[in-house]
């Protein structure tokens, strides 16, 4: 009796020891996840690629699915393979074109100026945006804020863009300055969104109580988006800025630099062209002095002397 | 319906195990047999439920991290923040448990970062390709860690790269042995309140059971008063009660058998004192009438023939009184053979001697008498019995056994006395008594038995053919059995 009841408790035993942390599922594939080998370094492709930053005027991901085809074209038009380089800050990718790490870049204004005070960065083309090369610091609230200027923004929540962006910094700060104040004093409290697209979503779902935004960007969003437009409203545009250029190292050679210059200046020639333009709001490239620039250096220089 | 015979065999088999243990083990065979079955049962379908629930959980848990994963990489890998990616892989597997790994992928299929650090599995890169259109794929992959859930999302349509992330198995095995666990304790806690009640059951079922095979056994060994108890009014309360009825029905009868054997005894004792008493009546009218009347013949005709001076006459006389001495003789021993006069005047011994003395010079068998008896006398109708027993049996050897020797033992044994009786003949086979060719023998052995039984003694016949015969009796001389003898009447002088 006692014996049998010993038996059949060893079944069960047996049976909770076989079965209990066994699995059966039909697999794909086996792998044998300790069988680990250092990963290798990766290769440098034979052809050097081209590299071209995009500096974060739009997100990273944004920038990604604008220039895909602008970027495939200029792929095409090389016969080399291109980079695409992001960072977070435009300073970064100014360190980048400094060391010669980036070949060709969408800068922004002030990066430029500070670029080609700093390293002598040179200007290839501008994009040409409704038969203009300039751009505006559009000041944004959003459409319910009762705010019609800078001054009704004090003790507010303000988003900034890039720490040296010209329209999502410095001529906000310029205009906290004209009103006597600085943006820490002045506001409630200001964060970085580091980039445009970024700030316009910020206004729009009231994360922030104002920004100063790229007026391309902005308006190449509104073209996208038509909600953003009802979501936020423009309170202040600020005058003309030399819109932001595409710039090469000063120590690219000249050859690959007129190359390049000429892909950009007949972009708009042909269909394929044209689409890569339309896909990143702009009518066409075309030549630029740096002369265009003198407004925005004087701007900064009294915004720094102010300081 | 006619069964396989394979399914026969099953079954016999089945019943020579299953009709071979007792009431309670089959209650408890049943009962703890049908509690596994179900904890079995049910556990099986319970882990089989888990396990499919789980897996598709698993599945959809995969697909859901590795999304997030493929969204907040997208502008980390972009922006070329090798940290953050580690950061964000490492926080991935922290929140979550079930996260075996996970790694991104650039376009080129190479490793831009996992959870694996330095070194990577390669196999891995190549188990779970993917379109970059597709909006995930998963699969299960067998490893040496478990199952694991794979699912590669495309960054950014391809263009970014591949996040991949592999759930594992643990939690559904862990899950899978507790509940496991759980049943099969709860199978082991219910199996043994099964035992318990099996047990009660068992015992209740088997007490009445159990009552009545030892009164059957009570029954069988004469007793009949014994009764069962009626339980509970089922099948088993029935059994008792037609049993209890048919104890009374057999009392009965046995006590009609016993009032009839008590009066065939007695009518047998009749009989028998009846014949005793009339071969001693004739016995002695023989030896006193009718030997008195052949003496005075033979006085007579001595005295006619001496007396007579006629030679004829005297021859003739002379004749005549020798017809008359030989019936003379003759009438001495019918006499004796119907009763000797020594059995009654001398005794058993005495009675004996002269019978085996007379057996041998008749039958020409070497016989002897062995005689042990302190007792001067015994009762009489133990003389008398045991007297007639070994006549007969003597009568039996001298018919039958074709014998050369044959031994007669008396011996007192305490309160018994014992007589064997052994020759060395041709000897019968004992199964074979009461065949018809054997009846006559038959009914002497019986008639041997009878007396025994009269006395409350016993009678055994040993023999094989060609080994001789035995014969042992046994008849008891105590004071007790005098007075049983009374009880039925028997012994008288």
């Amino acid at each position: 009796m006692k014996r049998r009841l010993l038996w059949v408790l060893m079944f069960l035993l047996c049976f909770n020891s076989a079965c209990s942390g066994t699995l059966s599922l039909p697999a794909a594939a086996y792998v044998d996840l300790e069988q680990r080998v250092p990963l290798p370094t990766p290769l440098n492709s034979a052809v050097a690629p081209l590299r071209v930053a995009v500096a974060a005027v739009i997100s990273p991901q944004g920038t990604v699915e604008s220039y895909n085809l602008l970027l495939e074209s200029l792929q095409s038009h090389l016969n080399r393979p291109i980079e695409l380089v992001q960072r977070r800050t435009y300073l970064e990718i100014n360190d980048l074109l400094e060391q010669g790490q980036v070949d060709v870049a969408f800068v922004c204004t002030s990066a430029y100026i500070a670029g080609s005070e700093k390293f002598g960065m040179e200007l290839l083309v501008a994009p040409q945006v409704k038969g203009e090369t300039v751009y505006y610091s559009l000041l944004l609230v959003p459409s319910d804020s009762s705010a019609t200027s800078i001054a009704d923004l004090r003790g507010k929540v303000f988003a900034f863009t890039d720490p040296i962006s010209l329209s999502g910094r410095m001529y906000p700060t310029y205009l906290v300055m004209q009103q006597g104040s600085t943006p820490d004093e002045f506001f409630g409290r200001v964060f970085f969104t580091y980039s445009h697209d970024q700030a316009i979503l910020a206004v729009a779902n009231k994360v922030a109580d104002g920004a100063a935004v790229d007026s391309l960007v902005y308006e190449f969003f509104l073209a996208r988006d038509a909600t953003i437009g009802e979501k936020t409203r423009v309170i202040h545009r600020s005058p003309p800025f030399g819109i932001p250029p595409v710039v090469v190292n000063p120590a690219l050679r000249p050859q690959l630099k007129l190359d390049l210059q000429n892909f950009f200046l007949s972009l708009h020639e042909d269909a394929q062209g044209q689409a890569a333009l339309k896909a990143i709001g702009v009518d066409r490239f075309v030549p630029i002095e740096d002369s265009a620039y003198q407004s925005v250096r004087d701007l900064l220089s009294n915004l720094n002397a102010t300081r | 319906m006619k069964a396989h015979p394979s399914l026969q065999m099953l079954f016999q088999r089945f019943w020579e195990i299953a009709g071979g243990v007792s009431v309670r083990s089959k209650i408890l065979g049943i009962v703890l047999g049908l509690v596994i079955l179900l904890g079995l049962g049910i556990t099986v379908q319970v882990r089989q439920a888990l396990t499919r629930t789980m897996a598709a959980q698993l599945a959809e848990q995969s697909v859901s991290v590795a999304r997030d994963l493929a969204a907040r990489s997208t502008d980390l890998i972009l922006l070329n923040d090798l940290f953050a990616l580690h950061r964000l892989l490492q926080e991935t597997k922290a929140n979550n448990q079930n996260v075996a790994y996970a790694f991104l992928l650039d376009t080129n299929g190479q490793v831009l970062a996992s959870t694996y650090g330095e070194t990577f599995p390669v196999d891995l890169i190549a188990v779970n390709p993917i379109e970059p259109t597709a909006h995930h794929h998963t699969l299960v992959l067998a490893t040496n860690q478990g199952y694991v859930w794979d699912t590669a999302v495309p960054i950014l349509e391809g263009q970014v790269g591949t996040a991949r992330v592999g759930l594992s198995d643990a939690s559904l095995r862990r899950m899978l042995v507790t509940i496991t666990n759980q049943l099969l304790l709860t199978t082991a806690l219910v199996s043994l309140i099964g035992i318990t009640a099996a047990t009660f059951l068992t015992w209740i079922l088997t007490r009445p059971i159990l009552d009545l095979a030892q009164a059957a056994q009570a029954v069988a060994q004469g007793n009949f008063t014994k009764r069962v108890k009626r339980w509970a009014n089922d099948e088993i309360g029935e059994l008792a009660t037609a049993f209890n009825q048919m104890v009374s029905e057999l009392a009965k009868a046995e006590e009609i058998r016993r009032e009839r054997e008590f009066l065939r005894r007695q009518l047998l004792e009749k009989v028998i004192v009846t014949q005793e008493d009339e071969r001693k009546r004739i016995a002695r009218e023989l030896h006193d009438s009718t030997s008195q009347t052949l003496t005075s013949l033979i006085m007579g005709l001595k005295v006619m023939e001496s007396g007579c001076a006629d030679i004829q006459t005297q021859l003739q006389a002379r004749e005549l009184r020798q017809i008359a001495v030989q019936t003379l003789e003759e009438v001495h021993d019918l006499a004796m053979q119907l009763r000797p006069r020594l059995l009654d005047d001398l005794g058993l011994r005495a009675a004996l001697e002269r019978l085996v003395k007379e057996w041998q010079t008749r039958y020409r068998i070497a016989i002897d008498l062995m005689y042990h008896v302190s007792q001067e006398r015994l009762p009489d109708v133990v003389e008398t019995a045991l007297y007639r027993i070994i006549q007969e049996a003597l009568t039996n050897v001298a018919r039958h056994a074709q014998a050369h020797n044959v031994s007669v033992l008396i011996e007192q044994r305490g309160e018994e006395l014992v007589a064997v009786i052994e020759d060395d003949g041709i000897g019968f086979d004992i199964s074979r008594i009461g065949l018809s060719d054997t009846a006559q023998a038959h009914l002497g052995l019986a008639g041997m038995q009878e007396r025994a039984a009269l006395l409350g003694g016993t009678i055994t016949f040993e023999s094989e053919i060609g080994r001789g015969t035995s014969i042992y009796i046994q008849l008891p001389i105590s004071k007790v059995m005098q007075n049983e003898l009374e009880d039925y009447g028997i012994a008288r002088g």
